[in-house]
């Protein structure tokens, strides 16, 4: 675990919590994007309840020319990255899909005419209520570059690939009620809000040093927090402490 | 080896399949005798509607289905905050960055052929192969964490193996059998660790290239 926290990720979990609109969404995207140093950041939603019949849900940072043109060639019947991601748990390597051939390979050679990296990654996002997200990022870089940065950013797309997902559920009008908080979870909160670390709280509180940052992971989503000090200060505000006697 | 089947590519793997569900009806009603649903000889249930991934230990030589668990986020819906919320009366984790893992069964075909020391060796073998899977799928996708709901006699299991967990919530008797919740930590050291029980050093998932479509294990179902 790093000690001094992952700034670019508090920033964009920040910038996507305080968007309003889907036009702020999109330029939290535009932001995201360079801030964590790839090509181009999309967000697709689809199946949120009684939406149907409603046109998937898009954030992304790809020219609109290259989105008019992909929705002209009916692209989306042959997108690997849509057919499979929406049925998926892993993140999706877009070098999964090996040698191109065909219509595949027109289509992501014309995707990297429009300016899409040739490299790309979906993180699938399972919503409570059937509701589906992929959250993809593309790259230009070396194949070796890219595995080791693939690893090392991974848990920051997961949490961003979620908290975008979130975030559109609210902006759509069908926010999640996150979880509140376990006697557990704020018990470890506390603790860090006097200063105690992870591995402190264990000693505290007589659990695995692991079990510990379980419970703030777990706690900093319920809240929507961007890091542990973003969570004990939001929890101060709402007077979750106060709870504790 | 350990192979990973995502809900789109079941079609690729229908025998491996459905020998799984098979497994689990086996395992989890005739023998265990847990309150599960079971048609046709088969056992599902809504989660795994829910395009879960699944882990199959698939003998290297045979094809033949060893064992399997089943990995689900917890940003959607799973079983320990849906069907077990029991275990944590104060509510269940939540998390992009936890997932759960449920169904872990060894399939019982594997021991009734074997000689009893053989058996037991299958078994072990079997069920770290299985952890490490899990361990390494969890590693690759970022997740830092697993929950799990299971009974005395995974917890023994757990332990053969040397599996280092921590029971969250309220244990509690479900039907005949104490039920527990627990957390797994995935990290590197983890990984070595069951690495050095099962012997097992090096990766246990099959690659893309090893996975086989079919074929391998069709031929070997009687």
């Amino acid at each position: 675990m790093k000690l001094i926290e992952n700034n670019n990720l508090v920033n964009s979990l920040c910038e996507i919590t305080n968007a309003a609109t889907s036009a702020a969404l999109n330029a939290v995207m535009a932001s995201l994007a360079s801030r964590h140093g790839v090509r181009s950041a999309a967000y697709l939603g689809a199946g949120m309840s009684g939406a149907s019949n409603r046109e998937p849900y898009l954030a992304v940072t790809y020219s609109p020319n290259w989105v008019e043109h992909y929705k002209d060639r009916g692209y989306v019947k042959i997108d690997p990255v849509i057919q499979t991601g929406m049925r998926r748990l892993l993140p999706l390597d877009w070098d999964e899909f090996g040698k191109l051939e065909g219509a595949l390979k027109t289509f992501f050679g014309e995707a990297a005419e429009f300016g899409l990296g040739r490299r790309g990654l979906t993180i699938p996002v399972h919503g409570r209520r059937g509701d589906r997200a992929l959250f993809s990022v593309t790259s230009d870089l070396s194949e070796r570059e890219w595995e080791q940065e693939k690893i090392e950013y991974m848990r920051d797309f997961q949490l961003l690939a979620v908290h975008l997902h979130d975030k559109v559920l609210e902006l759509e009008g069908e926010p999640v009620l996150r979880a509140k908080l376990t006697p557990r979870e704020l018990e470890c909160l506390q603790w860090i809000s006097d200063g105690k670390t992870a591995w402190e709280c264990s000693v505290i509180l007589g659990l695995s040093e692991h079990t510990v940052r379980c419970y703030l992971e777990s706690c900093r989503y319920k809240l929507n927090a961007s890091s542990n000090t973003h969570a004990v200060s939001i929890a101060y505000q709402t007077g979750l402490f106060s709870q504790i006697v | 080896m350990i192979m990973t089947i995502e809900s789109i590519d079941r079609q690729k793997h229908p025998v491996l399949i459905d020998q799984m569900f098979r497994m689990r009806a086996e395992v989890f009603s005739s023998r265990l005798g847990w309150e599960v649903s079971v048609n046709d000889g088969r056992e599902t249930d809504r989660f795994d509607d829910e395009d879960p991934l699944y882990l199959m230990s698939v003998n290297d030589e045979t094809g033949v289905l060893q064992g399997a668990v089943r990995l689900l986020p917890t940003t959607g819906p799973y079983m320990l905050r849906d069907v077990f919320s029991v275990l944590v009366p104060g509510g269940a984790p939540e998390s992009p960055l936890i997932w759960e893992s449920s169904r872990f069964a060894i399939n019982p075909r594997v021991f009734s052929v074997a000689e009893r020391a053989e058996a037991n060796h299958i078994v072990h073998k079997t069920t770290l192969e299985l952890l490490c899977g899990i361990v390494e799928v969890c590693r690759s996708a970022g997740i830092d964490h697993v929950v799990s709901v299971f009974d005395a006699r995974m917890a023994r299991i757990f332990r053969a193996a040397d599996c280092p967990y921590e029971v969250i919530g309220t244990p509690t008797r479900i039907g005949k059998t104490m039920t527990y919740a627990g957390v797994f930590e995935m990290t590197d050291t983890m990984r070595s660790r069951l690495g050095a029980v099962g012997d097992l050093p090096s990766t246990v998932l099959a690659g893309p290239s090893r996975q086989p479509e079919e074929g391998l294990a069709e031929r070997h179902v009687a």
